[in-house]
């Protein structure tokens, strides 16, 4: 190649690079000042898509649909395309790869996570908070479940359209074969696998494929010891793994290992798979949220186990700083409104639609995130469901909040990592403090 | 030397596609490049760092460590499978005096079979509760005390997703080797029997040197492909537990799209590519030299 040659295809190189360089820096933020919740101008019917990551059969799904139907017979040319994505890491990956194209439909779920946050503060997101003011409907929802949707700073850009609790659902025969009794505190935890253990079953069910279910045990000690702050200080940085809360954690989770509380080969377990374990009486324990209410408290439970299944809530810890009546309670995924799509027809559309979600969704036998209706118990139900309604209607009001929503997503995946050695005996404690400290500071500037 | 005319036209039909090529393969790379240099989230801004990202996958980040050594553990299991073990295969078939198109199709039958379809069927091999295939035919045998999850223990589960990838396409490159051996002269052969040579010899001087060509193609496929790999042990296991079966290529992809950090990303990416043209400049520098030798 000649020198001119040379230098000539160096241009051509530098000025590509510069080129993509400078496209790349003006596809960032776009939106300028927060959206108005009542914008000007007439309802022009059209397609709007909702991109969520909801069980397609699902009750959230089914009554949404019924809506957009309804809402169509009055507004002709109107339709609700919903695209789901239930498997969340799938929908995560969707979700967060067309918000950075800026691709993002009118509609579409998020947890009150980080990236969400990013999203809200560049004025990408409709404030919900303002605009359930706009419609008087604030007061219609349950506080937890509103709660649960805001960010760290108390903000609301996120709509609930579930509400559960999550309870340890146990077999009582196999506790009273093992001749134990409910664990009155967490640290009873390992002694009752034991237990169970000798009696030749799983004590506990876990579906480690999907990763969050574990991530919900380290939320446990830390919630009772230092109450819902310290994963939001873990999170900003102004709080540690090594700190005493994150310390009695990790050796919680070690001894629950070490007494084999979980079955064996659990991280590569699936859902289903998992819950099978419980329903068909080969595990003694299994930690699962309301939603699963259809499968494990009516006839469709399996007839061996079906009048042996009750439950118990977060067992406290000696000292504790939360209630008893506080424990997991989530309003599951939230439903965010697209900023730059936002117009008269998505606003009538939303307006109608939470309206009349409520009643419908609720007469599914399902929780709804409003405190009314009262939920219709199926005619198949077992004496449980009642019970599980009831308690769940009445909890406190800190919600031991899932850390997967939490912190950034690179810690978040690797004390997913983490956790699963410590529980399998690969790491000790002291070792996964040492990771997790370091993973967190190197991504605490976001 | 081809005529004026028909240059004129091998140039019209080879400049589109090129230019297809520059835009779908180098034009990515580069940007890949440039990206590598800053932090970007998707959403903020996009920040210059600089080489802070190649700094910290250098240094600081040991999992990118972790993956590296995965990544060449998948590489071997894979290379000693595919290549292994289709030479192996072809070689016998050569040697099998009827039935070889059936032979042939059954074991190309998982190079068309879904990766998905693939992953689900191992996922259920594997199992340990409920109990799979392998656990089962452990115990039948008494090795009960072998039983394991297969996809749950550190030690196992590395070669655990490299199986399924390698037994995958053994019947593919087993077609390519055993066409090639065919391809040898028969007379060749024969001559070097009635001379004494016996059935390595055969194969080492005669058989080997001919298809060398051949073999340092599908050495240098099997090779790219291997360190590309992403579906099956993304399928299986997701990297787990921990990060005992996470690949460059895994970790690359949750970078980008589970940790929302592109510029980072991308700084593995360019490894990834710098690592490929590296492996392929070795298999032609070490076969290439045994060639002039």
């Amino acid at each position: 190649m000649s020198l001119r040659s040379k230098h000539r295809t160096a241009l051509v190189a530098t000025v590509a690079t510069v080129a993509l360089a400078l496209t790349g820096c003006s596809s960032g933020s776009s939106a300028s000042g927060p959206a108005d919740v009542d914008p000007d101008g007439d309802i022009v019917p059209r397609e709007i898509s909702w991109l969520l990551s909801r069980p397609a059969d699902g009750g959230v799904i089914t009554a949404m649909q019924q809506i957009a139907d309804e809402y169509a017979e009055s507004h002709e040319g109107f339709s609700l395309n919903l695209i789901t994505t239930p498997d969340r890491p799938s929908y995560l990956q969707k979700y967060e790869t067309l918000a950075a194209a800026n691709k993002l439909p009118e509609l579409f779920d998020t947890d009150a996570t980080p990236f969400a946050q990013k999203l809200a503060d560049s004025d990408r997101m409709i404030d919900v908070g303002a605009l359930l003011d706009d419609l008087n409907l604030t007061d219609t929802y349950r506080d937890a479940a509103l709660n649960y949707q805001r960010f760290p700073d108390g903000s609301l850009y996120m709509v609930p359209f579930e509400y559960s609790s999550e309870y340890f659902w146990y077999n009582t025969e196999m506790f009273d074969e093992a001749g134990i009794e409910i664990p009155e505190t967490l640290d009873d935890f390992p002694a009752m696998c034991e237990a169970l253990r000798e009696q030749g079953v799983t004590p506990i069910a876990l579906n480690g494929q999907d990763r969050w279910p574990l991530e919900r045990y380290m939320a446990f000690y830390p919630f009772r010891e230092a109450g819902p702050e310290y994963v939001q200080n873990l999170a900003t940085g102004n709080a540690s793994f090594s700190d005493p809360a994150g310390q009695h954690a990790a050796q919680w989770l070690y001894d629950l290992g070490q007494a084999g509380c979980f079955q064996k080969g659990f991280s590569s377990t699936g859902y289903a798979d998992a819950q099978a374990l419980f329903t068909s009486g080969k595990a003694a324990v299994y930690n699962v949220g309301t939603w699963e209410l259809s499968n494990l408290a009516t006839d469709a439970l399996d007839e061996g186990v079906r009048d042996d299944v009750d439950f118990f809530t977060l067992p406290t810890i000696d000292g504790a700083v939360t209630a008893d009546d506080e424990f997991v309670t989530t309003s599951g995924i939230g439903m965010a409104i697209n900023a730059k799509t936002y117009d008269p027809l998505v606003r009538g559309f939303i307006e109608f639609a939470l309206t009349r979600y409520p009643e419908i969704y609720a007469s599914s036998g399902a929780l709804a995130p409003t405190k009314t209706p009262e939920v219709t118990i199926p005619d198949n139900a077992t004496d449980l469901y009642t019970k599980a309604v009831d308690q769940a209607e009445n909890v406190g009001e800190k919600i031991a909040v899932p850390w997967d929503t939490q912190l950034d997503p690179t810690t978040n995946t690797r004390l997913q990592q983490e956790l699963t050695l410590l529980v399998q005996g690969e790491s000790t404690p002291e070792q996964f403090i040492a990771t997790m400290d370091k993973t967190l500071s190197e991504n605490l500037d976001g | 030397m081809l005529p004026r005319r028909s240059t004129l036209s091998v140039v019209v039909f080879l400049v589109p596609p090129l230019l297809l090529y520059g835009i779908a393969v180098l034009l990515p790379i580069v940007q890949s490049l440039v990206l590598s240099f800053f932090k970007w989230d998707g959403i903020s801004d996009m920040r210059f760092v600089g080489l802070d990202n190649y700094v910290k996958m250098l240094t600081r980040d040991d999992v990118f460590w972790t993956a590296f050594g995965n990544a060449l553990g998948y590489l071997v299991i894979c290379l000693v499978l595919q290549l292994g073990g289709a030479l192996i295969v072809a070689s016998l078939l050569t040697a099998l005096p009827r039935a070889r198109e059936l032979v042939k199709t059954i074991y190309l039958l998982p190079a068309v079979i879904s990766t998905v379809a693939i992953a689900l069927l191992f996922q259920r091999l594997y199992s340990f509760e409920p109990v799979g295939l392998i656990n089962q035919l452990l115990s039948v045998i008494g090795l009960e005390q072998l039983q394991t999850a297969w996809l749950s223990n550190v030690d196992t589960v590395l070669a655990a997703v490299s199986i399924p990838e390698g037994w995958r396409f053994t019947g593919l490159y087993m077609l390519i080797v055993y066409a090639a051996l065919m391809a040898v002269p028969k007379e060749l052969e024969e001559a070097a029997r009635l001379d004494g040579a016996s059935w390595w010899q055969v194969f080492w001087r005669i058989r080997f040197p001919f298809i060398r060509p051949v073999w340092i193609t599908t050495t240098i496929m099997a090779t790219t492909y291997a360190l590309r790999g992403f579906d099956i042990p993304y399928l299986l296991t997701g990297g787990g537990p921990g990060q005992a079966s996470e690949l460059l290529t895994t970790y690359m992809y949750k970078t980008a799209f589970a940790h929302t950090d592109y510029g980072y990303a991308s700084a593995i990416s360019v490894f990834i590519v710098v690592e490929c043209l590296i492996a392929v400049g070795l298999i032609f520098l070490l076969l290439r030299r045994r060639d002039n030798a």
